[in-house]
């Protein structure tokens, strides 16, 4: 019962301190304001990329088996897409032939495969050229393999093969004939006329080769691309998926052999899994994660120092205050528990504003954006109580400092 | 029994070649129910000894009993709460919390006393009507005139029923009519079984006492004991050399008057201890003060 009405006492003291100093109580929250929405914008952004992220890992698969040119490392050196077209001028063996298909194909336990081969060339629709996109030639299996659903009409099947048949991607379509369904349209290519035969739903994942938007792409089938190219058409990439998830690494393992095989011995392709790829960026996700922690862990510092100054401004401030309530028989663990209950009413106000700003904040970004921010209870609640803790931990310490204080002496100042 | 046994305090302020001597062994009883009028020149340390008997303030030197334990050397929280159940202290300039309103003020030592909401507003209300400013409640202490704020400030005081009530100059601020009206309320105090103390430069309100301490340079130069309603017979020789007007200047000048009417003590001062630089530059301050 004392002790409830003591606290009681305080709590009114708190709040009526932050009723009559508004401007100050306001600096102080305005430190936890700034915490808590840092900690929760930054941890929800980095929540929705590596919610992305793992979402397009997690789209693909994680048996899918990418056979590339060894030297050729994603993103290596050139920084685009286009990599593959220049190592593969140079001739060496690293380079995948027309045969390598075929050898993937055949080998035991493949269910699906399919190349991705660029053909470079003009290609020009009822806007005119389409500078942005690119042709790719494919099998059939693409769409399988990728996860990925056609919108509109169907995807390269057996039939097609050898005839002018073409998949575009979603932008492409736009792009070439300023119509979301242009089936049964045409664009030239290399002096020939390609027959739209389905349109791609948005890609939302780039397969494993970063720079490359399949949104952009123009898919047909392989051995037309390689037709117009000559049989000089670099084949960047085989994708290929077992018939038993389970049994990727051997499959895997029997491609890279088989490969090597037909190279005599050597066939400096590598082949890769989907989730090696998978495993690589959880690190880069888990070390993104902790720098995120690291940044938000900082704001709430930030934060604290703040309400601390505000704090050591009022509590000089409010010596005077201190004196009388002293002169009337406050202890100085009176005074103490005063600050901190004041300490903990603008950590709590200011945590409310901050969830509420960075909801806001959020909202806006989602609507202005294409960020997707992932906030979940959890981060408001570390965020909430980090604030709270820190904001009552050195919102106190100049009041350690104030109750000390002797009373005459408080007194005098004013 | 004393309720106030103080015996050889000093008080020192600051060090070395800046130190000031405010209270110089000063010994001195006080019996329950006295109420005792202080007096004497600025500065020579009334407020120090109201401080320090009120438990704000801690002697440097010798020995302090309140109400027969000795307290001279208690830590802070014990003398808090000695400050919060036994003492009432009640100041020149008030001293409200300026964002409470006047009810809140006068319950705040219950608050520190851990007493429910309801019994504090029950409290302050019923002692802020004793001391006729019960339409006032929900005022907040700026809004009050000086008379108003010295009655709220006395039933602050009163509120925690305190054995002893102690007023450093709480007239101080106040026009005469409010002055009387303050005096008269502390004199209700009194005549109800308190013990009170008070600080005052007029010799006027002497009236009140029963006893009158005179100080000067941190010692107790003369202390006599007086009859109530009558102006105390030391002060009395300065009143009636004084017109009737009470401005800061006829003060000072009554209080010379007051030691120039103290016979031995005062023209034969002790051999002074360690004496501050600060205090005759005052003095001489005051000095010219008076001459403009
Ligand atoms: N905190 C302090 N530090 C230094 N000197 C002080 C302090 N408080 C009071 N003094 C000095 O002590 C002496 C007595 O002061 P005080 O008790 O306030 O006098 P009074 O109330 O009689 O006017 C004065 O010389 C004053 O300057
Ligand atoms: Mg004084």
């Amino acid at each position: 019962m004392r002790k409830s009405s003591l606290t009681r006492g305080h709590f009114k003291a708190g709040i009526d301190a932050v009723r009559g100093a508004k401007l100050r109580s306001f600096w102080t929250m305005f430190g936890v304001i700034i915490g808590v929405v840092s900690v929760i914008t930054i941890i929800g952004i980095g929540q929705g990329v590596s919610r992305q992220v793992t979402g397009q890992i997690h789209h693909l698969g994680n048996d899918l088996i990418t056979v590339r040119p060894a030297q050729l490392h994603p993103g290596g050196d050139h920084g685009n897409g286009s990599v593959s077209l220049l190592s593969d001028s140079s001739g060496l063996s690293g380079t995948l032939r027309t045969h390598d298909i075929t050898t993937v194909a055949g080998v035991k336990g493949v269910a699906a495969s399919a190349p991705l081969t660029i053909v470079t060339g003009k290609v020009t629709g009822d806007q005119g050229n389409y500078d942005q996109g690119f042709v790719i030639g494919t099998g059939t299996d693409l769409d399988s393999l990728l996860n990925q659903s056609v919108a509109y009409g169907s995807f390269l099947t057996s039939d097609d093969e050898g005839s002018n048949a073409a998949v575009l991607g979603p932008h492409a379509a736009e792009a070439l004939f300023n119509e979301d369904v242009p089936l049964g349209r045409s664009f030239n290519f290399h002096g020939q006329r390609f027959i739209v035969r389905g349109i791609f739903n948005n890609f939302t994942t780039t397969p494993l080769t970063q720079e490359t938007d399949f949104n952009n792409a123009i898919f047909i089938p392989n051995e037309v691309a390689q037709d117009l190219a000559n049989n000089a058409a670099p084949t960047y990439e085989i994708l290929a998926k077992p018939s038993n998830p389970k049994q990727v690494n051997q499959v895997a393992d029997s491609i890279q052999r088989a490969l090597d095989r037909s190279h005599g011995g050597q066939s400096n392709l590598s082949v890769s899994r989907g989730n090696q790829n998978v495993v690589a960026s959880q690190d880069i996700l888990s070390l993104l994660t902790k720098l995120v922690a690291g940044v938000a862990a900082i704001s709430l510092l930030v934060g604290g120092v703040g309400i601390m100054n505000v704090m050591l401004v009022s509590v000089s401030e409010r010596t005077h205050e201190i004196g009388i309530r002293k002169a009337v028989g406050a202890t100085n663990r009176q005074i103490l528990s005063q600050f901190m209950v004041e300490a903990a009413t603008l950590s709590v106000i200011g945590g409310t504003i901050g969830v509420v700003l960075a909801l806001a904040i959020d909202g806006l970004m989602r609507a202005f954006t294409d960020i997707r921010p992932a906030i979940s209870w959890q981060t408001v609640v570390l965020a909430f109580g980090v604030s709270l803790v820190v904001g009552v931990i050195f919102g106190t310490i100049p009041a350690l400092k104030a109750a000390r204080r002797d009373p005459i002496e408080a007194l005098r100042s004013e | 029994m004393p309720l106030i046994e103080v015996q050889d305090v000093s008080k020192l302020y600051g060090f070395g070649d800046a130190s000031t001597l405010a209270l110089d062994e000063v010994s001195l009883k006080i019996e329950k129910g006295e109420c005792v009028a202080v007096m004497g020149p600025s500065g020579c340390g009334k407020s120090t000894l109201m401080n320090i008997i009120g438990l704000l303030d801690r002697p440097t030197h010798g020995s302090y009993k309140f109400d027969s334990k000795p307290v001279g050397r208690l830590r802070p929280n014990q003398a808090a709460k000695i400050r919060r159940d036994s003492i009432g202290f009640i100041f020149q300039s008030f001293n409200f919390l300026p964002r409470l309103t006047t009810l809140e003020n006068v319950a705040l030592p219950l608050v520190y006393k851990g007493v429910s909401v309801s019994r504090r507003i029950k409290l302050a209300s019923e002692m802020l009507e004793r001391v006729g400013v019960q339409n006032r409640e929900y005022f907040l202490p700026g809004q009050l005139s000086g008379g108003q704020a010295q009655c709220a400030a006395i039933a602050r005081a009163l509120v925690n029923n305190p054995k002893l009530i102690i007023a450093d100059e709480p007239t101080g601020n106040l026009d005469s009519a409010s002055s009387l009206l303050v005096m008269e309320l502390l004199a209700d105090i009194h005549k109800s079984g308190n013990t009170v103390i008070f600080v005052t430069h007029n010799p006027e309100l002497t009236r009140y006492a029963t006893r009158v301490l005179y100080m000067h340079d941190g010692q107790i130069v003369h202390d006599e004991k007086t009859a109530l309603g009558r102006v105390a017979t030391t002060a009395r020789k300065v009143l009636y050399t004084l017109p009737a007007a009470v401005n800061e200047d006829d003060v000072l000048a009554g209080v010379s008057a007051i030691m120039k009417a103290i016979p031995s003590k005062l023209t034969t001062p002790r051999p002074k201890r360690k004496k501050t630089k600060a205090k005759p530059i005052k003095r001489t301050a005051a000095k010219k003060r008076r001459q403009s």
